[in-house]
This record gives structure tokens, sequence and C-alpha cells, in this order.
């Protein structure tokens, strides 16, 4: 076909775009996404039975704030990966300072503790099964992202790849958090962080062969 | 920033809302900056698919502009991307400069320079007179009837002076261009 005639043809079906499209798109594969993610939880190791007890004390707020935080940044950054030529490096880096935050709350709780309650502050009763937990949550959400970003344009893939996989891994935590007893700001600074940059490093392996365009 | 950015940022803002006549100027535009980006990293005979098929991803993707960032950097973005990819499908390994949207724009802006300093140097070969009235009218925009207020001649004989400067001009590049 002639370039010509090619631009004929777009021009003659060109149609409106919504202003929203992108939020749109971005919106449907995040809410199916954590919809699957929970319907796992639910079907696999369920939600904590004292729940409602929980969610009156601290412990559950910080995880849920923590991944939340995390989350509402990873989805600035998806969205700015979606879309050529806009630069990521605000966002991205504004995520340092929710992890910041928690490491100073790790380390006043590791200091002033002996050899043996550093160990439990660490370790917990799940560190191992924690982050892969997070991980497998994810997958649902991976899938949904993948899929919004398809239909977006990432320019970069391994970035655009990294990006969705921490939207999804702290999506996943955020999750994962109606499920997890543990209660103290160090196991949730190692373990809940080291779930998310697992997820964001499966992203970047992936997204050069799943999100091309 | 790029000095097409606003005519083309325009032109994609009422594409965005349906405006097909300038959806058309901006992709016509477009082909010319991409032929020539494709055709320095190709080689013409792989440029021509690699330009339709930048321009069905704008197409396609046009939803994914931000208004509020630079229409040249969205392009830019695309069409660099469309370059890996043919690299990649190719399994060339070349490494893709990291230049800037400046890149896809560049060719055209020399060939404008160029084509200014061509036309000043025609243009002095004119006397004085004759040559503020072409440039006024053909190059600056003013209307006939203005330059005929200012000068003081009939707008007749403004309108037969232009035609009889380009026409000189036209004999001087040799051949039949005078109507250009």
């Amino acid at each position: 076909m002639q370039t010509d005639d090619l631009i004929a043809h777009l021009t003659g079906k060109l149609e409106p775009v919504r202003g929203t499209e992108v939020a749109r798109v971005l919106g449907t594969g995040l809410v199916v996404g954590m919809l699957g993610s929970a319907l796992l939880m639910a079907a696999t190791i369920g939600i904590r039975h004292d729940i409602v007890d929980a969610m009156g004390g601290g412990a559950f707020w910080l995880k849920f704030v923590y991944t939340f935080v995390i989350a509402a940044l990873g989805l600035k950054l998806v969205e700015r990966v979606g879309r050529p030529g806009t630069d990521a490096t605000v966002p991205a880096l504004l995520i340092a300072i929710p992890i910041f935050v928690l490491m100073a709350m790790m380390a006043m709780q590791m200091m002033p503790a002996d050899d043996a309650a550093r160990h439990t502050l660490l370790m917990g009763h799940s560190a191992d099964v924690c982050s892969v937990l997070i991980a497998a949550l994810a997958l649902p959400l991976f899938g949904g992202l993948f899929w919004s970003l398809r239909k977006l344009a990432p320019t970069r893939l391994t970035q655009a790849g990294a990006a969705a996989g921490l939207l999804a891994g702290s999506a996943a935590a955020t999750i994962y958090a109606f499920h997890c007893t543990e209660s103290t700001a160090t196991f949730i600074a190692i373990w809940y962080t080291a779930g998310i940059a697992l997820t964001t490093l499966m992203g970047a392996a992936l997204g050069r062969f799943l999100l091309r365009w | 920033m790029i000095p097409q950015e606003a005519q083309y940022r325009d032109w994609m803002l009422a594409a965005l809302v349906g405006d097909a006549a300038a959806y058309r100027m901006l992709l016509q535009g477009l082909t010319r900056h991409l032929r020539g980006y494709y055709a320095r990293r190709l080689g013409p005979a792989a440029a021509e698919d690699a330009v339709q098929e930048t321009l069905i991803a704008i197409h396609s993707r046009r939803a994914t502009y931000d208004s509020t960032r630079p229409f040249t950097a969205w392009v830019y973005g695309i069409a660099r991307y469309k370059l890996v990819d043919e690299f990649r499908r190719n399994k060339r390994n070349a490494a893709v400069p990291l230049d800037e949207a400046g890149e896809l724009f560049v060719a055209d802006e020399a060939e404008a320079a160029s084509a200014k300093r061509d036309v000043e140097k025609l243009l002095a070969k004119l006397p004085a007179a004759k040559r503020e009235l072409v440039r006024a009218i053909k190059l600056e925009g003013h209307s006939i009837a203005d330059e005929a207020a200012r000068t003081g001649m009939s707008e007749t004989s403004v309108k037969v002076t232009v035609h009889r400067a380009l026409k000189t001009l036209g004999d001087e590049v040799g051949g039949n261009n005078a109507d250009r």
C-alpha cells in the first residue's frame, strides 16, 4: 500500500478519542487483577480469622498503608511508562520515601533489642513463605497489568515490565496483609519489601518478551 | 523546544476530537520526518515499511498522548520504539543511540534553512523596491491592499510589479518555475 493511501485510510476512519481512555484501560487491568488475586487468596491460604480484631490495631494498618502507598506510586509509574515520551523518574524516586520511613522504624526496633529478640523481629513466624506468597498472589495482577500495558504504548519494555511488576507486587502485598499475622515494622520492612522487589525483577525480566506491540 | 511542536500539537489536539483535516495535515507532516529518520538508519528500501508501521502505531495508540506534554517527544518515543523493534526482528544487534526527539525533526530544518538562503540570494538580484514588495507579500504574508497603502501604489500596479518580479526570478533559476 502506498503511504498516501494509508494516510487517507487512517484519516477516513478517524474517531474522537476520550481523554479518559488510558485510565479506563489501566483501571480495568488493575481491578480484574486485584479481584483475581483476592479470590486466589480466599481459595487457598484464606483471610486471618481475627481480621476484625486486627483491623483495630496498628500493625495491620502499618502493612496496609506501606504497601498501599507503594502501589499508588506504582500506578503513577505504570501510567507514565505506558505513554511514549514521558519521563518516569520522579514517581520512581518517590518510592524510596516509604521504604526509607519503614527502614527507619526497623532501625528503632532493632537497636535496643538483644540478639535473640533481633532474630525474632527479623524472622517472625512466616519469613520463609511471606515473599513467595506475595509473588504468587501477584500473578493475576501481572496478567491484568500486562494486558493493560499492551493496549497502551510502552516504548521501553524492561522499564515498563518493572513498573508493572512493582504495582503487581505492592497490590498483592496489600491483599496479603489480610492474611498475614506478623506485626512488626522490621518484618514488614524486610519481607514485604523483598516480595515487592521479587515481582519487580520478574516484571523487568518478562517485559521485553510479553509487552511487545 | 522543537520548532514544529506548537503546530503539530494543535493538529493532534484537533485530531483527538475528530478533526480529519487536521489529522491529515499531521500525518502528512510526520511522514516527511519519519522517512528521513528511517532512511538514515534502515536504508531507503526498509524505510517506507517502517514509516507505515509507525503511522499505524500513531493512529492506534493516539489515546496515549497526554496533552500536557510535548507532542514531538511522544511521536519520537514511538518512532524510536519501532526502530528498536525493527532491529530486534532482524536480529541485528545494533545499538540504538539514546538521541533526542530533535533527531526526528532535524532533516526538515536543515532543508528549510538552506531553502531560505537560496531565496535570499535570488531576491538580492531584484531592485530594492521590488524586492521589498515580494518579501512583504510572498514571504511575510502581507496583503496586496496593505502594501498598496504603504507604498502609495495602486493595488493593480502592486500586483503587476510582484508578478513581473517573480517572472524575472523564474527566468533567473532557468525555466518555467515562475508560478511556484
